[in-house]
């Protein structure tokens, strides 16, 4: 059974944890075995990164410290944190000044990052290891074809050179529950989350545009796989209702929720409850075999 | 085709004069020296970066500006513009550049400039101050949720204390500090 080292970061468990929850029902089910890290410390989120860049490196560097002691892959089910842990690994890796500075620090601790850590998205591990093919096997209620727009998230696919992913796995994953995968115009755009803090009506018309650009295309349902990019298009259709007087009434759903949905697991394992748009109307879609 | 009937003005294609006695010319060499830099003196300003940006129309300064300002050596201007903590660092600038400028990463060295010298939106200054009291972004407040899901109340491995150690030793600690 492969096994991981699971860093959910501090957003999953503290807003969405549906979403922390399907996620360890679904690996679950799928044999892969995942394994809360221990001491390890929030990513700083990249706010910390554009203000303390060695701040910033140090407590990443410690978790990827962490995550190499025992050899296993780091897989984490958050944008923010992934992009994190995978810009500080890819600028250690490529920079030996500073890994040396780093590991000055870590030494205090009785830690040493050496960069051989793979650090992935915990759907892409779901992807690559158990693979499609087997992930179908395990769905006993595929979805009747509803139309699922995918929002990836910026973090998540770009920079491509530091990432290592590509928008078709999150494609496959959703088709392989049987929904049909929505293409629309604003399918790479950002949701705003970033720029919260410091220009509210900004980031607000950004979830706008991406939800309308969604809706036009004909969408059921939106899927993400991230806590951030989560609440910008879900929570948020409430701040739209109250700026644009628009109501997109688009449910959204984390892809491990969906996914569980299909291999029969029922709405309150997934915690379908809490999804802020209801999403019980994705429950009228799943067929039995 | 419209004519202009105001012929005294200058055409409408230039842009302000640059005041040169404001210049720095060591700031593209700093830029460089950044850990995103290499390649920012490739940018030969076709302005695809501006292009591809979903925000750059509410903005003084392009993307492909900012990347021109620094080649330039407007320090100031650059540093202590909005654009830079506005950036929503999506990276389709980046994706986008021909050259291979890490538009969107220079961004992020642009913002650990400005903050080295003081320069933070209040907002951001107030999420340093949070990072370091509680050791975490975001604190979880219904724990009775997560055990409706048979999750552990609080997040099983999280530790706040090193973190807080770190970044009180770091510039975080100056910043949120140095009130």
């Amino acid at each position: 059974m492969p096994t991981y080292n699971l860093y959910m970061g501090c957003s999953v468990p503290a807003n969405y944890p549906n979403y922390e929850a399907a996620t360890l029902k679904v690996a679950e089910k799928l044999g892969m075995e995942l394994q809360y890290m221990e001491g390890v410390a929030c990513c700083g989120s990249p706010n910390l990164r554009a203000i303390d860049y060695f701040g910033w490196l140090l407590v990443n560097a410690r978790t990827l410290a962490i995550g190499e002691k025992n050899g296993h892959d780091i897989v984490t089910p958050c944008n923010g944190c992934f992009a994190a842990l995978k810009d500080v690994w890819y600028h250690l890796k490529h920079n030996e000044e500073d890994l040396k500075k780093v590991n000055e620090e870590l030494k205090k601790s009785g830690l040493e990052l050496k960069c051989n850590v793979r650090v992935r998205h915990v759907v892409e591990a779901m992807y690559t290891d158990i693979g499609i093919v087997a992930i179908k096997e395990r769905i006993t209620k595929p979805l009747d074809g509803v139309r699922i727009a995918i929002h990836y998230g910026c973090h998540l696919l770009r920079p491509k050179d530091v990432t290592e992913f590509t928008p078709e796995v999150l494609d496959e994953l959703l088709r392989a529950t049987g929904a049909t995968v929505v293409e629309y115009p604003l399918w790479k755009q950002c949701c705003g989350a970033t720029v919260l803090p410091v220009n509210e009506d900004l980031a607000v018309r950004l979830a706008h545009d991406k939800l309308k650009s969604m809706k036009d295309a004909e969408a059921e349902f939106a899927m993400v796989v991230c806590p951030a990019c989560g609440n910008q298009l879900d929570l948020q259709q409430f701040g739209i209702k109250e700026s644009y007087g628009v109501e997109f009434n688009l449910p959204v759903l984390f892809y491990p929720q969906i996914l569980a949905l299909a291999m029969g697991m029922s709405e309150d394992e997934v915690g379908l409850g809490m999804n802020r748009v209801p999403a019980d109307p994705i429950l009228c879609h799943f067929t039995s075999e | 085709m419209a004519e202009t009937d105001d012929k005294t003005g200058p055409p409408v294609t230039l842009i302000e004069p640059i005041d040169m006695t404001k210049l720095d010319p060591n700031f593209r060499k700093e830029i460089q020296n950044m850990p995103d830099g290499d390649e920012v003196n490739a940018c030969f300003a076709c302005s695809t970066c501006t292009a591809a940006c979903p925000i750059a129309n509410q903005w003084k300064y392009k993307p492909h500006q900012l990347i021109r300002m620094i080649l330039l050596g407007m320090r100031e201007e650059v540093l202590s513009s909005r654009e830079i903590w506005e950036c929503l660092t999506c990276f389709q600038c980046q994706e986008r550049c021909p050259q291979g400028v890490r538009v969107t990463d220079i961004i992020f060295d642009l913002r650990d400039l400005a903050s080295e010298e003081g320069k933070i939106p209040d907002a951001v200054k107030f999420l340093a101050k949070e990072l370091l009291e509680k050791g975490q972004l975001y604190v979880v407040t219904a724990d009775w949720e997560r055990e409706d899901l048979d999750l552990e109340p609080e997040v099983p491995g999280l530790s706040t204390d090193e973190f807080k150690e770190i970044l009180k030793r770091t510039r975080t600690g100056k910043i949120a500090g140095g009130e």
